[in-house]
């Protein structure tokens, strides 16, 4: 539907922070029970590329 | 000037009487001054405050209008039933229809109220008096986000069945290891992420737009003294009427997104998209 492509970008955007906020929080748990600060920053950054394939798995193969 | 005399100078400086060369420092705008209100009057422990009062009158505003327009519709519409009409043709064929299709008309009260509520909610925010959009108060659009989520998750429960719901939220046909990954994504998009997002988008626009106004406002009245200040107050205040025409422009957007977002996410949960 036309509607679809208009708010593309809002679900894209919801992808990318989806995708942070799991990996970065799973990061952070495992982090912060085995005091490696480091995991929180790797975790989000792995979540953001979770994200972004996310977005291409959904929107980049019509 | 000395400390304490600069200290006395503060004691006095207010946003009204606040200027340049008068010892006090521009009154900016700000979190919570700017946005929180005394109680107008008090009955026990709940306290009613201007952001509640204008809501309150916004809903009884649009009630009024429609009420006006629709009490006694004529095959023929005159006047006011003209405007009413317009509204809400204007939702169902530009936001409603698009979306969700012919199946969606059930909607339509819904979305027209949702989206003349948060439209007029906002154009508080330029109307002299009221000039406060109470969606800067993140409990309102906090609030409606609720209303919505409830709605498009019970349809989405009650026409996919429970489990079928989450199911459908996981894209098909995708390899295990890739699922593994992708599906707390996905379900955390749908459950946190975006009636999150639905919400903070309305807050945040109104939350800025609000500090945005009075920051030019304030800083004309600041400016305004004789001698070259004159000129800077001038500057401000034709930027306080181009911003306020620019936040008209926002106001209307973002009732039109948050009614739109509203139906994409209803009519999802009535035909799953994957």
């Amino acid at each position: 539907m036309a509607g679809d492509s208009q708010n593309a970008g809002w679900t894209i955007f919801s992808y990318l922070i989806a995708g942070m906020l799991f990996y970065g929080g799973l990061g952070w748990l495992i982090g912060h029970f085995s005091h490696i600060a480091l995991l929180f920053p790797i975790g989000a950054l792995v979540g953001l590329g979770v994200g972004v394939f996310a977005v291409i798995y959904r929107y980049g193969r019509s | 000037m000395s400390a304490d005399m600069l200290a006395v100078a503060a004691a006095h400086c207010t946003e009204t009487s606040a200027h340049l060369h008068s010892g006090c420092g521009y009154p900016a705008p700000g979190y919570p001054g700017s946005f929180l209100y005394g109680p107008l009057f008090q009955i026990g422990s709940f306290t009613f405050n201007k952001p509640m009062l204008l809501a309150v009158i916004c809903s009884a505003i649009v009630i009024a209008f429609f009420w006006a327009a629709f009490a006694r519709p004529k095959v023929v519409p005159r006047g006011v039933q003209n405007i009413g009409e317009l509204g809400i043709l204007f939702v169902r064929d530009q936001i409603l229809r698009p979306m969700m299709g012919k199946r969606g008309d059930g909607f339509l009260p819904f979305l027209v109220a949702l989206f003349f509520f948060i439209w007029i909610m906002n154009i508080m925010e330029i109307i002299p008096v009221a000039q406060f959009p109470a969606n800067s108060e993140f409990a309102f659009p906090a609030a409606l986000m609720l209303m919505v989520y409830g709605t498009y998750n019970y349809l989405g429960i009650k026409t996919q069945g429970f489990a079928g719901y989450f199911k459908n939220m996981i894209p098909s046909g995708v390899p295990a290891g890739i699922l593994l990954i992708l599906a707390p994504v996905e379900i955390l998009q749908y459950i946190l992420v975006r009636p999150f997002t639905l919400a903070v988008r309305l807050f945040a626009n109104m939350f800025a737009g609000h500090i945005l106004l009075l920051v030019f406002t304030l800083a004309t009245w600041y400016l305004l003294v004789a001698g070259i200040g004159l000129l800077w107050s001038a500057t401000s205040f034709i930027l306080t009427v181009v911003l306020t025409a620019f936040e008209l422009l926002i106001q209307a957007l973002q009732a039109y997104i948050f009614t739109i977002l509203t139906a994409q996410y209803i009519g999802g949960a009535l035909e799953p998209e994957h």
